[in-house]
């Protein structure tokens, strides 16, 4: 399974630049972040034709512009004679869709699980990362093929599947957050004023660590993506007609020559996404928090 | 500014570390035949410790089977048994074995041989695909002499001698009894003898088999090249980009690669009837199926009109298909009378939505209806899934609303065991293999069958009781004019019950590079080529 | 110093057992190797017969016992598919992955650091975002694309590089930079920290009142203390690339356990599959466990916490 970015679980501590930076909104990666999301809600509107309607006598036609291409299908047909741009718009609503779910669930939990042992820490800490260590050590094609037996191939089943192997990877760098955190004043303070640990968790460690998650967050938008159009490569992705990036790049990858269109458009989209997201996520660690250049 | 230098200089310093082990692809040699496959199964060189297809790539090139092919017409002819006759009663068989047939190390080839083989490929640890119906079948085996073997069955069995052909499973895969006995199993499967035409060299797990062909002239064709490769690359398009390159000759490819590997200059070998694709109702008699649009026959006939075969056969599979006949039954079928289901099949697997329109609103569902399928493609022949696609979409456009469930075949098959929970008037892509006689194939419909997809043992209706009788009187009757007239009975029966209906019958594909190999026949029905390497000329050699 | 190395080894082995079971049930909700080795006109018969011969119609508990007594004498089962001792399938693989990854990782750390440094110095510049971006591209297209694409261009249309499968040093290239491709990322970020780190530290700043060039300063201060975290966390990294080349394996037919893995699932090969996850994981255990040894030796704080 592509395993991206590095493991973040060590955090610099970048006291000697304690001037705030404020680098420039990056105003691409925001303007296709939002024309991204436009597309994934108007995708109705946007579409020209059904994603999921075939016309057999017309697959395999080239985008607009290339000989032999016609208006009716802006991008092109795939090997069914969808049209592909409709299914690149509609694929943008499922690709974010997967993402968007997978993130807050395993990205929850994450935290959750994080803090709990971060704060804890002690034998919950030890029991809880011995828990991350042996999730990491999984092959996500397993965890995606057995989800898809108890519960049926679909969007639900890869969600579920990402959250699985997502989670652990929140859960480490929360927890490396949290327990430089606690040893800061203010917990030991509240500790002395009788706060209950829930209150202190809740009041003093999750807003300090949700900076940390929110970058998290952005950046990893685009390894939910990656794994997403991994497993459907992998023939545990999602399931054939609902249309999503991965798995048109997927099925397209054997029509490089004859064909480029059906594996090179959603692979653009893909990749453009995923820079937009990670220069976003950048600047987002930079303003939020210069100190943290890790994650 | 400065920094610049090094930091080219680094990034220089890298790229000639990588140059420097960079050389020119290597020109392949001219004496070696590769093919890159799909699958080499588990790569291990016993014939009773693979499965049917795997058995079919890398056994075959080493081991010779008793019953062997037709070679131009697809199903059985003669193989290390020359020739073979039944007996009056229909229950022994007897094989006059080939002469001057050698295994590898120079033992000749003996009706000892075949008795140890078969007795060996009936064992408890043979997974061999059809072990259990050979156990089913034989009584005992007797040595008549050194070149007469006979089989005595249990009760009469007409196909028997067919299951010995690897046309149809791999049981009369004949092993060398004195070198196993002398070696051990261990050492057989490290270094196996046979006696086909190519000798075994060496195995990289995970990677290549390699072989190399024998000198003296062979009954199955002498090798026209010196060696062959078997690869095992799983990825398609890698597959297509080495033949491509010469890295490999010959590439397996399923119907979706045909544009690509033409684009790429290669030619397209298609083995006909190697599969027909179907799709079948399970459990339209259980109480949960009732109300089922799909328990009308005219439902299911509708859906059948529905389908514009010939797209598919068109753009789907790139033309590299053909008009099917009745359910398992192919153009070398035999058993059955062929130009009477081709009529058949042209007539009633017309495409004709109008019909099919009438027939839903005759039925009670001028607004269609929904239909759960399942959409999954059996070990070999991925392009199922896409066939399936194609089928919901004529469906959609008759107004039916298909919910379609994409499954791996691991996941789907063990459903179809037992009780076969959640499938009750579901619709499912299948398949059936290309197989000489299509009554094996038929337990599908019989209680008793593991799909019993007519009615169970417990709950048999009025059209699976039908289907029991006929069948019964297909598979014990000796004669051969009544077993047509039977058999054809049964394809009726099941034919009009509009319950497993053939798509399309699909064909083995194949991207060859024209620079390495020439022009040569594949066996009808063989998809892979374990019998067809040692006729393979080479490229300015003339057509086989 | 005994304890802690005692301590995080009997760690270790819990998340093995914890792995190893669930392994071993999540396998079986899958279905099972039977199924997949019959030809579809099977009959019951054969079907029984063939997990009798598999040893699959044992109930799942005595299964489990048999499986778990036999890990503890390092004895996984046999592979159903290849009927061979899985560990010794394992091992027979092994030795291909271990030849590409160290490469994989090699290269990634020679592109890296040129990245991160150039970031780092022109913080916040056009050349920080640009060698950003370009680190991103890696991690920006799936690695099965990535990879095709490669022989797409280098072996068909150049004819530089051979397709795909094991072989010479040329054969490397390809899986090589498919492989490292997503590396670069996280690579790049954490040489471009460190050296920020580094340039704002004391001694860069009286390195530079001394009057050194910069190139002199960033050559010995900055590029040794860079190389730190990503030699620290050159385990980790080791251990990705070993569990996560399943993708490049498959599409450079090269035999690794990667590929082995997504076999062993595919087929539904359970002796395979628990001996190959439960190797692995020891192998990322013993690696983890060796750099937080080693942490723990340089850093005395870390064997108190």
């Amino acid at each position: 399974m592509a395993i991206t970015t590095a493991p973040a679980d060590v955090a610099v501590v970048d006291d000697a630049a304690p001037q705030r930076e404020f680098r420039r909104l990056p105003w691409v990666s925001f303007a296709v972040i939002a024309v991204l999301a436009l597309v994934a809600v108007l995708a109705p509107l946007i579409a020209t034709h059904s994603p999921t309607e075939q016309s057999l006598p017309d697959k395999l036609r080239p985008p607009a512009w290339q000989e032999g291409g016609s208006t009716k299908h802006l991008l092109g047909t795939d090997l069914l004679g969808r049209d592909v741009f409709s299914r690149l718009v509609y694929g943008a609503r499922v690709s974010l869709t997967v993402a968007m779910f997978a993130l807050l669930s395993g990205g929850l939990i994450g935290l959750a699980i994080g803090i709990l042992a971060g704060y804890a820490g002690g034998r919950t800490d030890s029991a809880l990362m011995r828990i991350v260590d042996a999730t990491l050590t999984f092959p996500t094609i397993l965890i995606a093929l057995v989800l898809a037996v108890s519960l049926g191939a679909g969007l639900g089943t890869i969600v579920l599947a990402i959250t699985v192997i997502i989670w652990a990877r929140f859960a480490r760098v929360v927890r490396g957050e949290v327990l430089t955190v606690k040893t800061r004043d203010f917990v030991a303070l509240a500790r002395v004023h009788g706060c209950s640990h829930v209150r202190i968790m809740a009041i003093h460690i999750v807003p300090n660590v949700l900076n940390t998650f929110m970058v998290l967050m952005t950046l990893h938008i685009g390894f939910v993506i990656i794994v997403e159009a991994s497993l459907s490569f992998l023939g545990a992705g999602i399931p054939p007609p609902t249309p999503s990036w991965g798995q048109m790049v997927a099925d397209g990858r054997s029509h490089i020559a004859s064909a480029w269109w059906l594996s090179a458009l959603p692979g653009a989209a893909i990749m453009l996404v995923v820079l937009s997201f990670n220069l976003f996520g950048d600047w987002l660690r930079d303003w939020l928090d210069p100190r943290l250049r890790q994650v | 500014m400065r920094i610049r230098r090094p930091v080219v200089l680094l990034g220089l310093l890298a790229m000639l570390g990588l140059a420097a082990g960079v050389a020119p692809a290597t020109a392949q040699d001219r004496d070696t035949l590769v093919i890159a496959l799909d699958t080499l199964g588990a790569m291990v060189m016993d014939p009773i410790a693979d499965t049917r297809a795997p058995h079919a790539h890398y056994h075959a090139p080493v081991w010779d089977s008793l019953v062997g092919f037709d070679f131009d017409k697809g199903g059985i002819g003669p193989g290390v048994a020359e020739r073979w006759e039944g007996a009056p009663d229909g229950k022994s068989w007897t094989f006059h074995l080939r002469k001057g047939l050698k295994f590898h190390n120079g033992d000749p080839v003996t009706a000892h041989d075949v008795k140890f083989s078969l007795e060996r490929k009936m064992s408890p640890e043979s997974i061999a695909s059809g072990a259990a119906a050979l156990r089913r079948a034989i009584d005992k085996i007797d040595v008549v002499d050194d070149h007469t073997v006979r089989v005595h069955t249990k009760g009469v069995i007409p196909h028997f001698v067919a299951s010995l052909s690897r046309a149809v499973f791999m049981e009369g895969t004949v092993m060398p009894k004195k070198y196993i006995e002398s070696v051990g199993v261990k050492g057989f499967r490290e270094k196996p003898i046979g006696s086909g035409p190519w000798k075994f060299v060496r195995l990289v797990p995970g990677d290549r088999i390699e072989y190399e062909a024998v000198t003296t002239p062979h009954w199955r064709g002498t090798p026209q090249f010196k060696r062959m490769v078997l690869l095992l690359v799983p990825e398609q398009s890698t597959r297509i980009a080495m033949v491509r390159t010469g890295e490999a000759s010959i590439a397996s490819i399923g119907p979706d690669a045909i544009k690509e590997a033409q684009a790429g200059g290669m030619r397209i070998v298609s083995v006909p009837g190697t599969m027909q694709a179907v799709y079948q109702f399970w459990g339209t008699y259980k109480p949960e199926a009732k109300g089922s649009p799909v328990t009308d026959v005219r439902v299911r006939e509708a859906l059948s009109l529905a389908i514009d075969r010939q797209q598919i056969i068109d753009h789907v599979m790139g033309k590299q298909a053909r008009w099917p006949i009745a359910f398992a039954t192919f153009r070398y079928s035999s058993d059955v009378t062929i130009p009477r289901w081709e009529d058949w099949a042209k007539t009633s697997l017309r495409y004709d939505p109008a019909r099919a329109k009438k027939l839903l609103a005759d039925a009670g569902y001028p607004n269609g209806f929904k239909l759960t399928f399942w959409n999954t493609a059996l070990p070999g022949t991925p392009f199922m899934v896409q066939i399936g696609e194609a089928v919901a979409g004529f469906w959609e456009k008759i107004g039916v609303k298909v919910e379609m469930k994409t499954v791996e075949w691991g996941v789907f098959d063990p459903q179809t065991r037992g009780e076969q929970k959640g499938l009750a008037a579901t619709a499912s892509m299948y398949r059936t293999a290309g197989r000489p006689e299509p009554a094996p194939r038929y337990t599908t419909f019989t209680s008793k069958g593991v799909q019993h997809i007519f009615g169970d043992t417990k709950d048999c209706p009025a059209l699976c009781q039908e289907v029991d009788k006929v069948y019964e009187s297909v598979v014990s009757e000796k004669d051969d004019a009544r077993r047509l007239a039977a058999t054809n009975k049964m394809l009726e029966v099941v034919a009009n019950s509009w319950m497993a209906v053939p798509i399309v019958e699909g064909v083995g594909l194949w991207a060859v590079n024209p620079k390495r190999v020439g022009q040569f026949k594949p066996i009808p029905g063989r998809h892979e080529f374990g019998d067809v390497a040692e006729r393979m000329p080479r490229a300015d050699q003339k057509p086989w | 110093m005994q304890r802690f190395i005692l301590r995080r080894f009997f760690q270790s082995l819990v998340v093995l057992l914890v792995v190893a079971v669930v392994v071993f049930a999540l396998a079986r909700v899958t279905g099972n190797a039977a199924d997949l080795l019959l030809p579809e006109d099977a009959g019951r018969e054969d079907r029984e017969h063939l997990l009798k011969a598999l040893g699959l119609d044992r109930p799942m508990h005595e299964q489990l016992a048999r499986f778990l007594k036999g890990a503890l004498s390092g004895d996984l089962g046999m592979s159903i598919r290849y009927r061979k001792p899985a560990v010794e399938v394992f091992f027979e693989r092994l030795p291909n992955t271990l030849t590409l990854v160290p490469i994989a990782l090699l290269s990634a750390i020679v592109i890296s650091i040129p990245l991160g440094l150039l970031a780092a110095v022109y913080r916040g510049t056009i050349i920080d975002r640009v060698s950003g971006a370009i680190a991103v591209l890696g991690i920006a297209t799936p690695s099965f694309w990535l990879g095709i694409v490669l022989i797409y261009i280098f072996s068909i249309q150049l004819g530089w590089l051979p397709s795909a499968r094991m072989g010479g040093p040329a054969h490397y290239i390809l899986p090589t930079i498919t492989l490292a491709a997503f590396l670069v990322a996280g690579m790049m970020r954490l040489v471009r920290s460190s050296v920020l780190e580094v340039l704002n530290s004391e001694f860069v700043k009286l390195a530079r009142i001394k009057g050194l060039s910069q190139t002199v300063v960033i050559w010995k201060h900055c590029l040794r203390n860079a190389l730190i975290p990503v030699v620290t966390l050159f385990g980790v990294f080791f251990a990705l690339l070993v569990t996560g080349a399943i993708v490049t394996e498959t599409v450079f037919a090269w035999p690794g356990v990667g590929r082995l893995t997504y076999e062993a699932v595919i087929f539904r090969d359970y002796p395979l599959l628990q001996a190959v996850i439960l190797l692995k994981a020891m192998i990322v255990l013993g690696v983890n466990l060796a750099v937080d040894i080693l942490y723990a030796y340089l850093d005395p704080r870390v064997r108190y916490s």
